[in-house]
């Protein structure tokens, strides 16, 4: 493991304390207890206003001035003296843009005059502390809205944690539309095509989950993906076995079962692969219970009925089962080729599957249904209560008030209760017990207080006044951050009870939600939007360029990106470690595919690496350097672009409205991306931004578009060399972790921000620059451990206050 | 399910006109081209005697359907804008629309002025909307109310669908809208209010699923009808009692709420009436999506045809691709990405690719038209009483330009629409102008929409 030793940084005044002040002024909003922070600041080593007002009069006003004014930032009134007067409330907008192109060194351009260095400092001093010292006089926390509707993943979440089933939300809900990065801002409407499928899903799933009896047989198929190579040994499918899939699948009732498959077939409908006789087995669970054997198609016409047989009556109970389907290994023997084979192997003209293939997987049933049996949902459903002489009604009820507090995430008053019990009557009398229970399930489903968050203001306030979350709704702004999902009874325990602000609870629940399992949604749902993980389903990379790239690869870079992450979250080192690390973790297709020699099998481990590998931190990995280039090449500008925006923190301005024309570009095939790119910058429409774009990329053009390491592109010296947007040239990847490294506030401060916007369903705005940095400074007295990121955010004053009324007015 | 699969890889023939009453149609009389191997196991078992509906329209000799289809990232003018102002002959990006072009009218020099500064973002909203985005990534995003969903409110009254919205991209991708723009811009062509995006569907079976239910006998469908009837008015209690909590400051979107309540509740009732006439049989739904682009969008265009034909909907807008997609081609010879192809510079491969990729669009269009003029109902064929606009909200991609939009118009013989033509306007004229002559074709008479400033009268025959 890489440690880092806290670096030096120049901005931490209030290092140490600054997360106690926050905390006492929780502790006793509605008292003004903001002058507090005042007094943690030594003012009087400051540069003075007049200082700073000649800083920027020296280096800024001659272009920012204006009609005229670059950007149309006009920094002709600019007054640091509005800082002094410290009853003042002034607009921070420009200080905050100021700061953030200071610390990024971005202006003065390096081709200006620049100040010096200790210059840079005093002035980012300055500017910090003056900012920090009007955000904790005038508080603003933003707004975060009154009503907020739960997105795809966290319906799914909170499904599996009321229910105890997994079940795939994706097949009724629609995709969430995504802002600032992330799918949870714009969740405010619910059209009547959403409202309509959170009906069909209520009722699936409350079927599902207290396995009540379908009308019919129902079906599912899994396809596997079609450029998924299966030529080798699958995780969690027995030793020894090569290829298929493992499909998790929740069975309503016991029952038999029809599980059928299909072989891969290619575009002239034969199936691949199949030139002697094989066999199949069929795992539930990873017990063997059925095997078929396949002939091997002795001419064309038996191409299409030959896999017709592969269907088994299997008896399955009620809950929720792993199936597997695999072919056994028929020999060791290496199979001769004539030429390398490719990686990958799924097409018939590329690179021919040498072996069968699974094309999908199909589950109907049940036939001669058993029952629901004894599953995990069951057992939540109806919890430990003992029913024994109750009445159906109060079982119902007692049952129906626990779903309901955790579905809608709050206390439950007897109003509440109206709707499932009237449901449960309806249907009980009708049909049963169960029924019963299953109809008021589906209501508690639907219902707007388990689709919705809603946060209160507090009872009896004024519109447009700063003041604390209530607990309640405290708890779950906690866990839809840490699980996106629900909070759980121990945190709504806490808030019910006005325990959830006393000193250490909320440092504890944060230690106990990150070591819960729940938090992988950190990776899985904030990570994988963040670093654009998420892109990589819909990467194709060229299949003649690249032939060795299959879903296999795909998942494989997912992996790689995620367990990394998964060691900070879980092991809570300093963030950086995902710039810069010894090790990363690898599995044999992405060993090979990064040239990494002695990794054999189809488990991820951790590996240490030797520097000769080029791999290590998040930069070097196959998932982020393919889904910032396009499907035939790398884009310098893409990556630089992802660079700017996930890693440094500042993105470029959005590009000009109306592209500019290029002029004469007939040459342009015949030049190398970077000339090309020159061409580009030689406008000075476009070299405004691309200038700061384009040399971040080149700095990581050794990887291909796949990721792997190149000296040569078509035959030419590949020239990594770039800059960073301060001016500071860079040669190559090594380069750019070390000069991102010595300033490690500019990563974790982005970091921050995108973890705030995830947690708080908002875009960051210049008010929040205070709370970011505070965050920020925390963590760099804690060798920025993930925990303290996290902790500072949730201390902070945008996670911990509202303002009052209407949202989207300020105050 | 073995007999699904012993269908698998028929090649189903087209071409002969259904006849009289509708009754449960074959897949093989309608769906397909002739020799395209199929295999779908949605068209199976697929299609009801879709009668009652059907027959029912007020007016089955009138024009009574619109759609709308985009084609992301504009077009190259060189191989798409006819010599003359007929389609005798046609440059390559329109040449498979040979079969049905005497219902087609391409037109040239319409503007979305609205759409500018030009981005990718704005192409596509401003398509349906001609309105002017507001440029925000947070939840106050704003447009204008899209045609489609103008008409919906009108020609969908009636039908258990106001309107149908698809598209073809499954996977959610981050970081790919335009800066600046929220992703709703980007994503959603339909919009019933100017705050209001709908989503969109890109997967067959979903859409299969809205469509017709998810089967079952009559009894089953009126049993299943009534629960989600009896799960909805749960809602709109629940909801009153939350907005009664809430108080003033978030009425309006709780209004929208309810709107949305009363939309659903209308399209269950609509559902309830039709479900003894409308007989399903135990329907195969779509497993998964087709793996090539070609036959996923062939299965959303017969899902459309499938909707009017059962007069489900008579309003789609239907999603190609998204904007600054990234999706590559190779099956037609173009494995670079769409976006940065588009971004030509003058290149003639790049151009050329571009007219390649357009083509590729079009012919889906046009095979699906193929297939709309070769399904007989009352009083004409599906093309006849139905009006598609075809087109793009960008021009020249190479500079996000939003002028001389790449436009078709297709069917409408009811309602005398003059096709084999090329309609060409020498001065810039709003999209708008087509999308005001459209709805009041239709039966949605409107005075003016967005920036119009007049009709396209020439598109139709003078009344």
């Amino acid at each position: 493991m890489t440690t880092f030793a806290p670096p030096s940084h120049r901005i931490v005044r209030t290092t140490g304390i600054a997360l106690g002040v926050i905390r006492i002024a929780i502790g006793l909003i509605g008292i003004s207890a903001v002058g507090l922070v005042a007094a943690a600041a030594d003012s009087t080593k400051l540069m003075s206003t007049t200082e700073l007002n000649s800083f920027v009069n020296q280096y800024c006003v001659d272009c920012h001035r204006g009609d005229q004014a670059e950007a149309s930032f006009d920094l002709a009134a600019f007054d640091a003296s509005l800082a002094d007067a410290a009853a003042q409330r002034w607009d921070t907008a420009h200080w905050e843009l100021i700061l953030k192109r200071l610390v990024s060194r971005q202006m003065p351009p390096v081709d200006a005059d620049r100040p010096s260095e200790g210059e840079y400092d005093r002035a980012i001093e300055y500017l910090s502390w003056a900012l920090d010292e009007n955000s904790t006089r005038f508080p603003d926390p933003g707004n975060v809205e009154t009503i907020r509707r739960l997105t795809r993943a966290e319906y799914q979440n909170s499904i599996r944690d009321l229910l105890h089933v997994d079940v795939d939300v994706t097949a009724w809900l629609p995709a969430d539309e995504s802002s600032h990065g992330f799918d949870n801002i714009t969740v405010g409407t619910l059209s009547p095509t959403l409202l309509n499928r959170y009906i069909t899903a209520a009722e699936n799933i409350s079927r599902i989950a207290m396995g009540g009896r379908q009308r019919s047989p129902g079906g599912t198929t899994i396809r596997i993906p079609a450029d998924r190579t299966q030529e080798k040994h699958v995780e969690g499918l027995p030793l020894g076995t090569r290829g298929g899939a493992v499909v998790h699948e929740h069975f309503a009732q016991t029952g038999e079962y029809d599980l059928q498959l299909r072989l891969a077939r290619d575009r002239d409908e034969k199936v691949e692969g199949l030139h002697e006789p094989t066999t199949i087995d069929v795992l539930v669970d990873r017990k063997r219970v059925h095997r078929f054997s396949v002939k091997a198609p002795r001419n064309e016409a038996e191409h299409s009925g030959i896999d017709s047989h592969l269907i088994v009556r299997l008896p399955i109970s009620a809950g929720p089962h792993e199936i597997g389907v695999t072919f056994p290994n028929e020999s060791s023997s290496l199979l001769e080729q004539r030429r390398q084979p490719f990686d990958a192997a799924y097409n018939r003209h590329r690179h021919p599957r040498r072996t069968p293939a699974v094309f999908e997987v199909s589950i109907a049933g049940p036939f001669d249904p058993q029952g629901p049996g004894e599953t995990p949902s069951r057992r939540a459903i109806f919890g430990d209560d003992d029913f024994d002489g109750v009445d159906e009604t109060e079982a119902a009820r007692r049952i129906l008030r626990r779903l309901a507090r955790l579905a809608y995430r709050r206390p439950i008053d007897d109003a509440d209760l109206l709707t499932p019990m009237k449901f449960f009557a309806a249907s009980s009398e009708a049909e049963g017990l169960e029924a019963g229970i299953e109809a008021a399930l589906a209501s508690i489903l639907v219902n707007p207080n388990f689709l919705l968050r809603i946060e209160r203001d507090a009872e009896g306030i004024k519109p447009g006044k700063v003041h604390a979350v209530g607990e309640i709704d405290l708890a779950s702004r906690l866990s839809y951050f840490l699980w996106s999902s629900q909070p759980d009874a121990v945190l709504l325990d806490l808030a019910e009870a006005g325990k959830l602000r006393m000193p250490g609870v909320l440092e504890d629940q944060v230690r106990r939600m990150l070591e819960d399992e729940r938090s992988q949604s950190l990776v899985t749902n904030f990570a994988a939007q963040w670093l654009y993980l998420r892109n990589l389903d819909s990467v194709t990379p060229d299949l003649r360029l690249f032939p060795d790239f299959d879903d296999n690869l795909r998942q494989a870079f997912r992996r790689e990106t995620e367990l990394l992450f998964g060691e900070v979250m879980r092991n809570d080192l300093s963030v950086l470690t995902l710039l810069q690390c010894d090790h990363t973790y690898l599995n044999d297709r992405l060993a090979t595919h990064y040239e990494i020699p002695h990794v054999q099998g189809s488990h991820f481990r951790r590996v240490a690496l030797d520097p000769s590998t080029h791999r290590g931190g998040i930069l070097r990995h196959g998932s982020i350097l393919t889904v910032t280039s396009y499907a035939t090449r790398t884009s310098p500008t893409i990556r630089g672009n992802w660079i700017l925006h996930n890693v440094l923190g500042t993105p470029p301005p959005p590009p000009p409205p109306n592209v500019p024309a290029l002029g004469d570009k007939a040459d342009f095939e015949k030049m190398t991306v970077r000339e090309r790119l020159a061409v580009h910058r030689s406008n000075p429409a476009c070299a405004s931004c691309h200038d700061l774009i384009d040399p971040v990329g080149f700095a990581l053009d050794n990887f291909d578009a796949l990721g792997r390491w190149r000296e040569l592109d078509d035959g030419l010296a590949i020239d990594v060399s770039g800059n960073l947007p301060d001016g500071q040239p860079l040669a190559g990847v090594d380069d750019l972790e070390s000069s991102l490294l010595k300033r490690p506030e500019m990563f974790v401060g982005t970091m921050v921000e995108k973890l705030m916007t995830f947690a708080l369903g908002r875009g960051m705005t210049p008010a929040d620059g205070p709370a970011i940095r505070r965050v920020v400074r925390h963590a760099a007295t804690n060798e920025y451990r993930f925990s303290s990121l996290i902790n500072a955010i949730v201390m902070s004053e945008p996670f911990q206050m509202r303002v009052s009324g209407n949202p989207g007015s300020s105050p | 399910m073995s007999d699904r699969s012993n269908q698998r890889g028929r090649c189903l023939n087209s071409g002969h006109r259904l006849n009289g009453t509708p009754r449960a149609l074959s897949r093989r009389t309608l769906l397909r081209g002739a020799g395209a191997a199929l295999s779908l196991p949605l068209l199976d078992a697929m299609l009801p005697a879709m009668t009652a509906t059907a027959n029912t329209a007020a007016n089955p000799t009138k024009l009574r359907r619109l759609g709308y289809v985009y084609m992301p990232m504009g077009f190259n003018p060189k191989e798409w804008i006819p010599a003359n102002d007929t389609l005798d002959t046609v440059p390559s990006s329109l040449s498979s629309l040979e079969q049905v072009k005497q219902q087609v009218t391409v037109i040239t020099g319409l503007d979305l002025q609205n759409a500018y500064p030009g981005s990718h973002a704005t192409s596509n909203a401003a398509f349906l909307s001609a309105a002017r985005a507001k440029r925000t990534e947070s939840s106050d995003y704003f447009l204008g109310t899209t045609v489609d969903q103008i008409a919906a409110r009108k020609i969908g009254l009636h039908t258990q669908l106001p309107s149908l919205e698809l598209s073809m991209d499954l996977l959610t991708t981050v970081g790919q809208c335009d800066n600046g723009y929220a992703c709703v811009y980007q994503n959603n062509l339909a919009w019933s209010s100017p705050t209001t995006p709908l989503p969109s569907e890109a997967h067959p079976r979903i859409v299969f699923e809205s469509l017709f239910g998810e089967g079952g006998s009559i009894a089953d469908r009126r049993q299943a009808i009534e629960r989600r009837a009896s799960l909805l008015d749960s809602v709109t209690q629940e909801m009153k009692r939350l907005a009664k909590d809430l108080g003033a400051n978030d009425r309006n979107r709780l209004n929208e709420y309810f709107e949305s309540i009363r939309e659903v509740e209308r399209r269950i009732q609509l559902a309830e009436a039709n479900v003894d006439e409308n007989p399903l049989p135990d329907l195969d739904r779509p497993v998964g999506v087709p793996a090539s682009y070609a036959e996923h969008a062939q299965l959303m265009f017969d899902l459309q045809l499938l909707a009017f034909q059962g007069d489900i909907t008579r309003v789609v807008s239907f999603q190609l691709a998204r904007e600054a997609s990234t999706r590559t081609y190779p099956e037609i010879g173009v494995p670079e990405p769409h976006h940065p192809t588009t971004h030509h510079g003058g290149n003639p491969e790049k151009m050329a690719k571009i007219a390649k990729i357009n083509q590729f669009h079009v012919s889906l269009f046009a095979e699906f038209l193929a297939k709309m003029a070769a399904t007989e109902e009352a009083g004409g064929t599906l093309l006849d009483h139905s009006l598609y606009l075809y087109g793009s909200g960008m021009g020249d991609p190479d500079a996000h330009d939003h002028t001389n939009l790449p436009i078709l118009v297709a069917g409408g013989a009811a309602g005398k629409m003059r096709g084999g033509r090329h309609l060409v306007f020498d001065k810039p004229t709003p999209l708008a102008n087509l999308h005001l002559t459209l709805l009041n074709k239709v039966g949605v008479p409107l005075d003016s929409f967005a920036d119009s400033d007049g009709e396209v009268q020439e598109l139709f025959e003078a009344v």
